[in-house]
């Protein structure tokens, strides 16, 4: 499978920026929702190449946390949990429904299979280090690190 | 980055932080000269300095000579706290709980291995899961069966056929540590470790085959059953997700407790709760729970590596004398007896990045090694060497029986995966007698030697200052990583 060339034309969803024990991502979004849903790809990204993952499973996923950026922490070790637990990695998500404090999302994605997906890192967690949500321009940014 | 803390050398091997503003007392840093512009370019200086302001700290806050940032406490770190007005906290073991090492020795030379290390490696890869997602397939362990992993640790696997009782004298704690409570571990955590046992993971960890290149210390090697050109192995892991859950989890308690019981943070991963209070109590029960698993998760491996010399070299146990030599903890919070101040007290000691030391006579050390002091560990990365230390003296009044742990990174993964491109690091390190084994391209390319520094500098700095002692130095032969 080949990466869309329109990606390139798109805003960039998520960046890595340089961290050195761990990785930290930059991750941008129209939205509160889709900034959410770009970090859930910042995260699938972290541990394996997601071009070739497949919509093959859907999930249902909510997370309640005291605060916005405590969500979004909450939010990437709900699907770190996901992932330990039966393999489970998303290809696209979607977030139908953000508070401040509650998160509402569906995961459309495939079980991890040696022979087809290639493996990068285990992430340990999603940190609360230089944890950040702010808007930017007309959309929002987010900054998240990773423990590996 | 400018970094605001003061820093005063006190001699070849010591640095200090004063005591200042809300410091509740000084920070203390082993590192050679040379090391400290590396060791400035990352705050984790004042990160020494802000653990230095959490309440009953007891003695300095101490750093080893692998210091590097981390979230909260600093990799490297060493706090002890008073149990009475002291606090403890999650940040100051990391989310790997019991991350730790171990090494095995064999009645084996190099030469008679060298001939067969790419099929060892090969089947170590096949009984070893790990990498992205590794699991066992075979073991998926029930809650009532992994309540007891938790509460009993490495006894656990031996109970189960996994090694013997004469492995159990030869780790930290006896491979238990006591006061663990599973009931405090969540369902999460419990669901994330329930068929990880045994298995690898991934990041920096590995099994590596190699042998002893140099004794520094003939009648120390001897006492540890070491000899030159003698074939050794060095697992490396942790507690896997259950124990990453437990930290994550208790995080988010701490960032409460800490509010509750009015301590004032300086950074919020120090999150923290009183070691009396409840939040205090079920983490050190959880985190004891995860250490225990970890424990367990090395004697099972332990295992899959004698079976894995058995059937390439077609001896039997007793012929490949496959004995555990030490296991060590180098993420770890511990309840432990130290004289400070010529007084005998019990203290919550944190160790993070940082591997216990104790001396010759110390009641902890093992039997085994009363004579010689505890064997200390240090992984150094893929492509060059280990060192085997032992506890000393100094290090028991210094830093709370403590040294350093590792190498530390010089590169980020980034910088890694540039460095490596257009090249074959599997290659490389065949060229230089080394095979490796590897679950991805990219987790082989992240550990590149030059991505490390090299932990001779930092283990010479803990012998020059006598917080250990070199014993022998091992070179890697062949390695599988997560």
């Amino acid at each position: 499978m080949k990466p869309q060339s329109s990606a390139r034309r798109r805003p960039v969803k998520y960046r890595q920026v340089p961290h050195t024990a761990d990785m930290a991502w930059r991750i941008r979004g129209e939205s509160l929702p889709e900034l959410f849903e770009n970090a859930a790809g910042a995260l699938m990204a972290t541990m394996t190449d997601r071009r070739y993952l497949r919509r093959r499973e859907k999930r249902e996923i909510e997370v309640v946390a005291s605060d916005r950026e405590a969500l979004l922490v909450d939010w990437l070790n709900r699907l770190v949990y996901l992932f330990e637990v039966d393999g489970f990695w998303g290809r696209e998500f979607q977030v139908s429904s953000l508070t401040d404090q509650h998160l509402q999302a569906t995961a459309w994605g495939e079980r991890f299979d040696p022979e087809r997906h290639p493996g990068k890192t285990a992430v340990k967690a999603a940190t609360y280090h230089h944890l950040e949500i702010v808007p930017q321009g007309e959309g929002w940014q987010a900054t998240v690190i990773l423990d590996l | 980055m400018a970094n605001p803390v003061k820093l005063r050398q006190i001699d070849e091997y010591r640095w200090e932080i004063p005591q200042e503003g809300k410091m509740r007392t000084r920070g203390l840093i082993f590192a050679s000269k040379a090391m400290i512009p590396k060791i400035m370019e990352d705050r984790s200086l004042e990160q020494v300095a802000n653990v230095a302001t959490l309440p009953g700290i007891v003695g300095p806050s101490l750093a080893m000579p692998d210091i590097h940032w981390g979230y909260g406490f600093p990799i490297g770190g060493v706090a002890a706290f008073d149990l009475e007005g002291g606090v403890v906290s999650p940040g100051g073991v990391g989310y790997d709980i019991n991350c730790g090492v171990r090494l095995l020795r064999t009645n084996m030379k190099r030469p008679e291995v060298e001939r067969y290390i790419e099929d060892l490696v090969n089947l170590l890869f096949r009984n070893i899961p790990s990498g992205v997602g590794s699991r066992r397939k075979d073991l998926k362990l029930r809650d009532a069966t992994l309540f007891e992993v938790l509460r009993q640790g490495a006894g656990w696997a031996v109970k189960n056929g996994y090694g013997s009782r004469a492995d159990l004298e030869h780790i930290e704690a006896s491979g238990k540590i006591d006061g663990a409570e599973p009931e405090r571990v969540s369902q999460f955590a419990l669901d994330r470790g329930r068929d990880q046992l045994g298995t690898l993971g991934s990041g920096n960890h590995f099994v590596e085959v190699g042998y002893v290149l140099e004794i520094f210390d003939e009648k120390l090697a001897a006492a540890l059953g070491l000899f030159k050109d003698q074939v050794t192995a060095i697992v490396h892991t942790g507690s896997r997700g259950l124990g990453h859950q437990v930290c994550d989890d208790y995080i988010k308690v701490m960032l409460k407790a800490a509010a509750k019981y009015g301590i004032e943070l300086v950074d919020r991963q120090l999150c923290c709760a009183p070691i009396t209070a409840p939040e205090g109590q079920q983490y050190l029960g959880a985190m004891a729970a995860a250490a225990n698993f970890a424990f367990a998760n090395r004697q099972m491996i332990t295992h899959w590596v004698r079976e894995s010399f058995e059937e390439v070299f077609k001896l039997g146990p007793r012929d490949l004398g496959l004995e555990l030599v030490y296991d060590v903890a180098h993420n770890i919070a511990k309840m432990e007896t130290h004289v400070v101040a010529g007084k005998k007290m019990k203290v919550c000691l944190h160790r993070k990045g940082a591997t216990r030391a104790f001396p010759p006579g110390h009641p902890e050390t093992p039997a085994a090694y009363q004579k010689t002091g505890q064997p200390v560990l240090i992984p150094g990365d893929m492509g060059r060497y280990s060192f085997v230390l032992v506890g000393t003296e100094p290090a028991l009044t210094e830093t709370f029986g403590s040294t350093c742990h590792g190498a530390g990174r010089e590169m980020s993964r980034h910088q890694a995966l540039k460095a490596a491109k257009g090249r074959s690091i599997v290659q490389e390190l065949a060229q230089k007698g080394i095979v490796v084994r590897g679950a991805g391209r990219a987790t082989i390319d992240e550990e590149l030697s030059e991505a490390y520094k090299d932990v001779q500098a930092v283990v010479d700095v803990c012998h020059g200052a006598g917080i250990a002692k070199k014993v022998a130095k091992l070179k890697p032969l062949g390695v599988i990583k997560g």
